[in-house]
């Protein structure tokens, strides 16, 4: 019999998780809003962040949070950069399946890089506060994840200040919400698109700092990432960032939960069942719009 | 992929080379012969093979030849890229090794009986993955390739998990080079008999309709044809022959792994190949599994198992879908015609030509603000 302590302590994990989760789908969400594009290598690019965060702490032996004061404003020229330069190259009639093909090819480069820098070698960061704990209503809640759930709750909450306050996200929402009529109000497009795309992978970098403090990293370890991550966005909703982070907290909690009748490695594929029921039940996702029935 | 939107290589009828390399020569049997010529051509290699290292690279490069040949009739025919092929394929492997290892049954005949299972289970994951369009199906082909990855993994009991699964030989008092001799044979066989099916299914109105979908899946639905059923036919007859390439390969190479069986990254090798050679080809997929067969095993021989080999497959794929996305048989195509006679001075354009200019004009003006997709927006709101 499952103990109401472990059941509880379970709950805040899965939450947690959940939230880091959320972060993590967010920026795919974002990239399939603008282009309709499934960006597979989000989680390498997940990984390199993580992979980054732990090289700087490890030879500098400070915080790896401040790796994230290069890496974010890197991430995000990598993105403009990949949107202009790769993406917008593409056929506009083929751009969803190519586009999948493009971004699978960056995901082995940037594994391959990786091996190839730092070796397959499992790395792990080791902090001060690595193995402490505190206590929340008799759970014992691990000092990283809550680090990594505020810092994810944190940049979730500037990337919804910035879509929803700001003119730069006004002018993104409009060029998702239809391209020609942003065009017509004055609205640079192709920079603005960008620049959102920019946004999605310094939601990466984040996320790849926030998960370097409590995984350990190899890697060919994004596989393992971008699977939950895509059953996410669909069970979601595609292109819908709030329906995304729904599924994530729902998801990511049952997964924790899981884990203490089935074992971590059967609990993972609760998000490949929430897949294909989403797909069998209702197939445009959750709360998707009209994006979703179409792609 | 191509579309009708494209220009680069604009159909023309009356260049003989370029139908011959379309595989639609001359009259109704013209191809048939053509993919006689071709296995018979490839019949050779073990005579020339001086050893059997290269033999048996013979053999991975006919293997991923079939599987590719298999691939592209979803992804070729409908524009649907899959890249969970690699599931069914894993899944023909180890159904076949489990049925010869727990029955009495003829090895050959378990690699049919799986593939057969293999291809039914195929319809059940294609009609939740086919029910949404594009991005959807190609999330759920990757999670199929990842969930099975951890079925096969943990299932230690039935398996054997990371410790693999021997299969016992069919050929038990064959030497190891006649084994590969043997096993090269019987996969042209099969590469003969997946040449023949794609282009049986090419000409039919079946495969009419698929085009049809690849080209715009709204007009063809609102013509009449029962998109959601022939893509699925599809997805199902492309699993099935997946599923064979994948039984016969556990019989030679005789070791399962879930990491080599159930490999993403394979996935995406197959689908460069069919893109490399061009998607719209007969012989297509072959010429992409020749050359990147060959460049694998050339690598694996120099390098060894580095991680050399993924970022070289990365950036081949990335230049392939940047700068040859009809593949290298369209580029010859294109070369031949140059060279050959030019068109005749009343021009003959098709509706589809005129069609495919105007929309290089506007895809001309698209790329200059590419954040716009005007017909993606309306084609959402219908």
């Amino acid at each position: 019999m499952v103990s109401g302590a472990l059941l509880f302590q379970s709950l805040i994990l899965g939450l947690l998780l959940g939230g880091l989760y959320a972060l993590l789908a967010a920026g795919l969400t974002l990239y399939f809003g603008i282009m309709r594009v499934v960006m597979l290598a989000h989680a390498a690019f997940i990984l390199l962040s993580a992979y980054v965060a732990w090289w700087f702490s490890s030879t500098t032996g400070l915080d790896p949070m401040i790796s994230l004061v290069a890496t974010i404003p890197l991430f995000f020229g990598i993105g403009y950069v990949m949107h202009r330069f790769l993406l917008a190259r593409l056929r506009p009639t083929t751009m969803t399946m190519m586009s999948v093909l493009l971004t699978f090819g960056i995901a082995l480069v940037i594994e391959g890089l990786l091996g190839l820098a730092w070796t397959g070698t499992q790395r792990r960061i080791h902090l001060p506060y690595g193995t402490s704990s505190v206590e929340f209503l008799g759970a014992q809640i691990p000092v990283v994840q809550i680090v990594s759930f505020a810092l994810a709750a944190l940049s979730l909450a500037s990337l919804y200040l910035i879509m929803k306050r700001t003119q730069f996200g006004r002018s993104l929402r409009a060029t998702i919400q239809h391209g020609q009529a942003a065009q017509l109000v004055g609205i640079d497009t192709t920079k603005v698109a960008g620049m959102g795309f920019g946004l999605g992978l310094a939601t990466a970098a984040v996320g790849g700092a926030a998960l370097s403090l409590q995984a350990t990293i190899y890697p060919s370890l994004h596989w393992h990432w971008i699977g939950p991550l895509m059953a996410i966005i669909v069970v979601g909703g595609l292109g819908s960032i709030p329906g995304a982070a729904i599924a994530a907290l729902a998801l990511g909690t049952i997964r924790v939960l899981l884990e203490i009748p089935m074992g971590s490695t059967w609990a993972q594929t609760v998000f490949y069942v929430a897949l294909f029921l989403t797909l069998m039940l209702r197939p445009q996702g959750f709360f998707g719009g009209r994006l979703a029935q179409r792609f | 992929m191509r579309n009708a939107s494209d220009t680069s290589t604009p159909l023309r009828r009356g260049s003989s080379a370029v139908q011959a390399l379309r595989g639609a020569g001359s009259g109704r049997l013209g191809p048939f012969a053509a993919i006689l010529v071709v296995v018979a051509v490839l019949a050779t290699w073990p005579l020339l093979a001086g050893n059997p290292y290269m033999l048996s690279a013979g053999v991975i490069v006919l293997n991923f030849a079939v599987f590719a040949t298999a691939w592209n009739l979803m992804g070729g025919l409908t524009g649907y890229v899959s890249l969970g092929h690699i599931a069914f394929f894993g899944l023909g492997s180890y159904g076949t090794g489990l049925l010869v290892i727990h029955s009495e049954i003829n090895a050959f005949v378990a690699v049919m009986a799986a593939a057969v299972v293999v291809g039914l289970l195929s319809l059940l994951v294609g009609w939740a993955a086919l029910r949404v369009r594009g991005a959807s199906f190609v999330i759920v082909t990757i999670a199929i390739v990842l969930v099975m990855l951890l079925v096969f993994q943990s299932w230690r009991s039935v398996t054997g998990g990371s410790t693999g699964l021997v299969v016992p030989r069919p050929f038990p008092d064959l030497l190891r080079p006649e084994h590969h001799r043997v096993f090269f044979y019987i996969f042209l066989g099969l590469l003969l008999l997946v040449l023949v099916s794609y282009l049986v299914v090419d000409r039919s109105r079946f495969g009419q309709a698929l085009k049809a979908i690849r080209e715009d899946e709204d007009k063809a639905q609102s013509l009449g044809i029962p998109t959601a059923m022939l893509k699925l036919a599809a997805f199902g007859i492309s699993c099935f022959l997946t599923a064979i390439a994948g039984g016969v390969y556990a019989l030679w190479f005789g070791d399962l792994d879930p990491i080599f069986q159930f490999d993403v990254v394979l996935s995406a090798q197959i689908a460069l190949m069919a893109l490399l050679g061009g998607v719209r080809y007969l012989f297509g997929p072959l010429v992409g599994a020749i050359v990147v067969g060959s460049a694998l095993e050339y690598f694996l021989l120099n390098f060894g198992e580095t991680q050399f080999h993924l970022v070289a497959t990365g950036l081949l794929l990335v230049a392939v879908v940047l700068f040859a996305p009809d593949g290298v048989l369209a580029l010859a195509a294109q070369l031949i015609r140059r060279l050959g006679p030019s068109a005749t001075s009343i021009r003959e354009e098709s509706a589809a030509e005129v069609r495919a200019q105007q929309d290089a004009r506007a895809l001309a003006e698209r790329v200059e603000e590419p954040g716009a997709d005007a017909t993606t927006d309306r084609e959402d709101r219908r």
